[in-house]
């Protein structure tokens, strides 16, 4: 989620009012955003996600103009500009392109530094960082219309922030921008959007010209969107747009510009009409519980900058165009109950309407941990990513491992509890001169199904790790016995060579015919690997497999 | 003592009886006490139980016992009153003023007067007006001997105090103020005939000692023989650590107990997910930040594995997403694998698989984030999800389920605050008062949007959905403030855990 910086006289100017620290604590609670800082010169706040129309100064004063009553919410009407956008050729693997024009803005230093926060926050959350859509702005006084997004192999201009011209190539290898972004291009079909007289506007997704580039003395505002993502990119240029039409203090106005030769789905940009929804106030008291007044819920959505008319009973809700958060009457209800105010939202405990009841494996499960804490076992959690080496070495293939792990020490899966039983050895080797610990837990082993392919299958078991140079297999064996006789199930061992243990010191656990696990002496040689420096007697046994025995064949029933 | 005469006695009585003999069979209990090397309260007890068998008698004495005041060590160090006057006036060739004598003798007024009386009263010197003359004569030798004895008693009993009646002419001494005299009680242990006899004839020996009663000892009864040892409560005991349960797990389960006394029933998912149950059919679009590569973990070559994604979920999934959300859903990505970083897709297979109702089902198992693990964060923790399913369901519900949580949790007040999260709306997120942080976020819910519940199928029903990140209300229970402790395998970590307030109460 954004961190959002604004100034608090640039917020009460945009809000056209003055601001205490209760109006603007209130109003971030109301609009989801959670505070960092407020000063008396500064806010800087966390915005959420659903409401890019709040990533900067502009969006957040117009919603405080709603919501404080300065202003009632109202649908501007839309002009259309007197040229167009002509996509021609546009480079095949990021093929759209929408302008907007916002005539009649005043900025000053603090208006560009917000205008171009909006843009980076944009570009980070729904831009896809440029990949899906990227933005440009522009001094319309100092372009030529129409406007033209094509393909070009190679492009020469002035790049933004640069004191002299470079090939499109050149801005690739030798600006910033251009290392950051120059995966989203294509070597020799280079996106472009240039005027009628062939000037570079800029070189998206990577860089804008230094010619055109938004100043304080900017009136009129072209805006660009180009991408991959047609109607994501008509959404964002709402929100860019009409975060742009507030720097004119009320006295701004939006355009419209065609498309000329697009096969985009729309026709002209940006989409300045207001969606309407209808809703009923049954439908209000279904989803909330409450049942409010018509006036009430026209009120709640005026202060969330709705336009609401009446009409057979029902609300008609206008939406603005850069709400895009809005896909239907439920958040419509959701900025209801917002502005009615969650605090004096009902409550209400539903009784419950059938019997609860445990997962019978957990309820298994605490049987066991019982059974092992009464003979003399510490309980352990470890994590089920571990590191991919100690399953190797003890253990084996298939696991799951992950493809783009922060540390390699937690990107892989348990497939056993083998694992985590020689990680807590090498965690209590140094310190404890003996260890008896178990862990309950989840481990996933990859199975090979019929069509070759694994299934991910995650396997409830015990591990339990004797340390000590006092324990043998032996001990080892006491507790499976002990365990076993104590739950009332037969078993039984069978010689194991298997990783990690010393070949003629290790079983396999067997419970009427089926194995159930491993118990055996850790090879010395996977201890000094590990670095576990005293003997170490280990355990696995699967307890999804004994439930699944207990249920079937119950001891009473079982052959004695 | 036994019919044949024999004696047995405990180690400390048999060691007082044999000192009281060697030390002639008289001595003080103080000096007895210090030669068996115990304080005198020690061996009270011991001398009651010796004096109950008739081999002591412990008499309470007291005596009168003198020592030097003062007084008395000034004059023996600076020779008596009378002594210097008399120097003095040998010194002035025989006449001295009485005015001279005041000035240079030193002595005060009181002292002075005696010593010109005890002067004149040997005969040693007369006073003429105003002065002091000596006479010389045997007067002088008498008083010379008569200082020389006062000067003798003193030095005997310098540094020590002496029984009155070993001091001569204590009178004396006394009446001039130059020792003190005090009376002390002093209790005296005497060896009688008995035990002098059991001595004697070698009947006395040691009792055993036991420190810990045998069954030999019961059966054969040669405890009736021995004495206990007795047990010193100051010595410090060590700490055993009990074998317990994992308090962390022991927590978890008392939230199980908590959500299923409200109706829960709980439910299992695979950790490995489909993407179209951990983020498609939950409405999240494809280029949402949630989705990637930083924020969930992939699994590495998923085309090795089956991958469970109905044909009608994926089609509605698709439906809907383009329909709302405006873009080009792509299957491949439905069908990635990644590790669940949420348990709300075992919730979404939950409603695809048992449809409508009403019900309630919860889930409390482990998701995962890529992460770097601190203090605050972890790559992998625990998530306690729940729904609530029905055709009557309201978000009022939802938030009187919150309430009722934080209160079987020990949590206390909740407040509500308008919140985000792709699959639900209305949303909400509870928060309650933690100790030292102030309000903290605990409790995100909200209901299932009508897309969510359109991918899978269920129509005409409500769902209140919500998914608390356990761990920190853990972290608050169990006042721990790293929440790496609570998945720990360091066996001393957990053995300093505290065992969970609610487990207890």
């Amino acid at each position: 989620m954004p961190i959002v910086e604004v100034s608090t006289r640039d917020l009460e100017r945009l809000a056209r009012r003055s601001l205490s620290r209760d109006d603007i604590l209130n109003a971030l609670e109301l609009m989801k955003g959670e505070v960092e800082e407020l000063s008396d010169e500064r806010l800087v706040f966390e915005a959420s996600h659903d409401r890019p129309d709040l990533f900067s100064a502009e969006g957040l004063g117009r919603a405080l103009r709603h919501l404080l009553r300065v202003e009632r919410p109202f649908m501007l009407a839309a002009g259309r500009a007197p040229f167009e956008l002509i996509v021609e050729n546009p480079p095949s693997y990021r093929p759209y392109a929408y302008i907007a024009v916002v005539r009649g803005v005043e900025l000053d230093d603090e208006a560009i530094r917000q205008l171009f926060q909006l843009q980076e926050k944009l570009h980070l959350t729904y831009g896809g960082d440029r990949a899906l859509v990227s933005i440009g702005l522009y001094d319309l006084d100092r372009v030529r219309p129409p406007i033209k997004y094509s393909s070009v192999s190679e492009g020469r201009y002035v790049p933004l922030g640069c004191g002299e011209a470079m090939t499109f190539t050149e801005v690739l290898e030798k600006t910033e921008k251009g290392v950051k972004y120059a995966h989203l291009v294509r070597r020799g079909e280079y996106p472009v959007l240039m005027d009628s007289e062939g000037q570079v506007l800029s070189f998206p997704p990577i860089l804008n010209a230094e010619s055109n580039k938004v100043t304080e003395d900017t009136r009129n505002v072209l805006i660009d969107v180009t991408g991959t993502e047609p109607h994501l990119m008509m959404r964002v240029l709402n929100v860019v747009t009409y975060s742009v039409l507030e720097r004119g203090y009320g006295k701004a106005a939006v355009y419209r510009v065609s498309i000329k030769g697009s096969r985009a789905p729309y026709e002209e940009s940006p989409q300045t009409e207001w969606r309407v929804f209808r809703l009923g106030l049954t439908d209000v008291e279904s989803v909330l519980g409450i049942s409010l007044g018509a006036g009430d819920a026209a009120d709640a959505l005026t202060l969330m900058g709705y336009v609401v008319s009446f009409r057979n009973g029902e609300l008609e809700v206008r939406i603005p165009p850069y709400r895009i958060d809005v896909h239907g009457p439920v958040d419509l209800i959701e900025d209801i109950a917002i502005a009615y105010g969650y605090s004096r939202l009902p409550c209400e405990v539903m009784p419950p309407t059938h019997f609860s009841g445990r997962d019978p494996l957990e309820r298994f499960v605490n049987v066991v941990r019982d059974v092992m804490v009464g003979l003399g076992f510490d309980e352990v959690v470890n994590f089920m990513l571990t590191d991919p080496d100690i399953i190797e070495r003890s253990v084996g293939t298939p696991y799951v491992s992950v493809a783009n792990p922060k540390m390699i020490t937690y990107s892989a899966l348990r497939n056993s509890m083998i694992p985590s039983l020689l990680l807590t050895a090498r965690v209590n080797s140094e310190k404890l001169p003996h260890a008896e610990v178990f862990e309950v837990g989840d481990y996933v082993r990859p199975s090979t199904r019929g069509d070759g392919k694994l299934a991910p299958t995650t396997e409830k078991a015990l591990g339990f790790m004797l340390m000590g140079d006092q324990y043998t297999l032996t001990d080892a064996l006491v507790t499976i016995k002990s365990l076993m006789t104590s739950l009332g199930l037969k078993y039984g061992f069978k010689p194991l060579k298997s990783k990690p243990f010393i070949e003629g010191r290790a079983a396999s656990i067997l419970a009427g015919n089926t194995e159930v696990g491993v118990v055996g002496e850790v090879h010395p040689e996977v201890l000094t690997a590990l670095g576990i420096s005293k003997p170490v007697v280990l355990g696995e046994i699967s307890l999804s497999k004994l439930h699944k025995l207990l249920t079937h064949y119950p001891p009473s029933r079982q052959a004695s | 003592m036994g019919d044949d005469g024999r004696v047995t006695l405990p180690p400390r009585q048999y060691a007082l009886v044999m000192k009281l003999l060697e030390l002639g069979g008289v001595a003080s209990a103080s000096r007895l006490a210090e030669a068996v090397g115990r304080r005198q309260s020690d061996i009270m007890r011991d001398l009651a139980e010796l004096e109950s068998k008739g081999f002591v008698r412990v008499r309470r004495r007291s005596e009168r016992i003198v020592r030097l005041s003062e007084c008395g060590l000034k004059y023996l160090e600076e020779g008596l009153p009378e002594e210097r006057l008399l120097n003095l006036l040998r010194e002035a060739d025989g006449r001295l003023s009485l005015r001279d004598a005041a000035l240079k003798s030193g002595l005060s007024r009181d002292e002075l007067t005696a010593a010109l009386g005890r002067l004149r009263r040997f005969g040693v010197a007369s006073v003429r007006k105003g002065i002091l003359i000596l006479q010389e004569g045997e007067g002088i030798r008498k008083l010379e001997e008569y200082v020389e004895e006062v000067k003798g008693a003193l030095r005997g009993i310098r540094g020590k105090g002496v029984p009155l009646s070993n001091v001569a002419g204590v009178d004396e001494l006394r009446r001039r103020r130059m020792v003190d005299v005090e009376e002390i009680k002093e209790l005296y242990v005497e060896a009688t005939d008995v035990l002098r006899r059991a001595y004697s004839a070698g009947l006395i020996s040691m009792a055993r000692v036991i420190t810990r009663l045998t069954s030999e000892d019961l059966k054969s009864g040669a405890w009736r023989e021995a004495v206990f040892k007795e047990f010193d409560l100051s010595i410090e005991i060590p700490l055993k650590h009990p074998r317990r349960k994992n308090p962390y797990i022991e927590f978890l389960n008392m939230v199980r107990e908590v959500v299923e006394s409200m109706g829960f029933v709980e439910v299992k998912g695979p950790h490995v997910e489909v993407a179209l149950w951990n983020f498609d059919a939950l409405f999240v679009p494809q280029y949402h930040p949630s989705r990637r590569e930083t924020d969930v973990y992939i699994v590495k070559d998923a085309d090795r594995y089956t991958v469970d994604a109905p044909n009608d979920v994926m089609r509605r999934t698709r439906e809907v997403h383009e329909r709302v959300w405006k873009y080009r859903w792509d299957p491949r990505k439905a069908l990635q694998l990644v590790l669940r970083t949420h348990t709300t897709p075992v919730s979404i297979r939950t409603i695809y698989e048992r449809g409508g109702g009403e019900y309630r089902v919860y889930s409390l198992d482990r998701v995962f984030r890529p992460d770097t693990p601190d203090a605050t964060h972890l790559m992998e923790f625990h998530q306690l999800e729940g729904i609530i399913v029905g055709k009557e369901v309201k978000f009022k519900h939802l938030l009187g389920f919150f309430k009722e949580l934080s209160r079987r949790l020990g949590l206390g007040e909740v407040r509500f605050r308008p919140a985000y999260f792709p699959f639900t709306e209305p949303s909400v997120e509870g928060y309650v008062k933690h100790p030292k942080l102030g309000w903290i976020e605990v409790f995100p819910g909200g209901m299932f949007r009508p897309e969510v519940l359109y991918a899978v199928g269920l129509a005409n029903h409500s769902v209140a959905a919500w998914g608390i990140g356990i761990d920190r209300i853990a972290m608050m229970v169990l006042g721990i403030n790293d929440i790496r402790d609570l998945y720990s395998n360091d066996v001393e970590v957990i053995r300093r855990m505290p065992t969970p307030r609610g487990v207890v109460s």
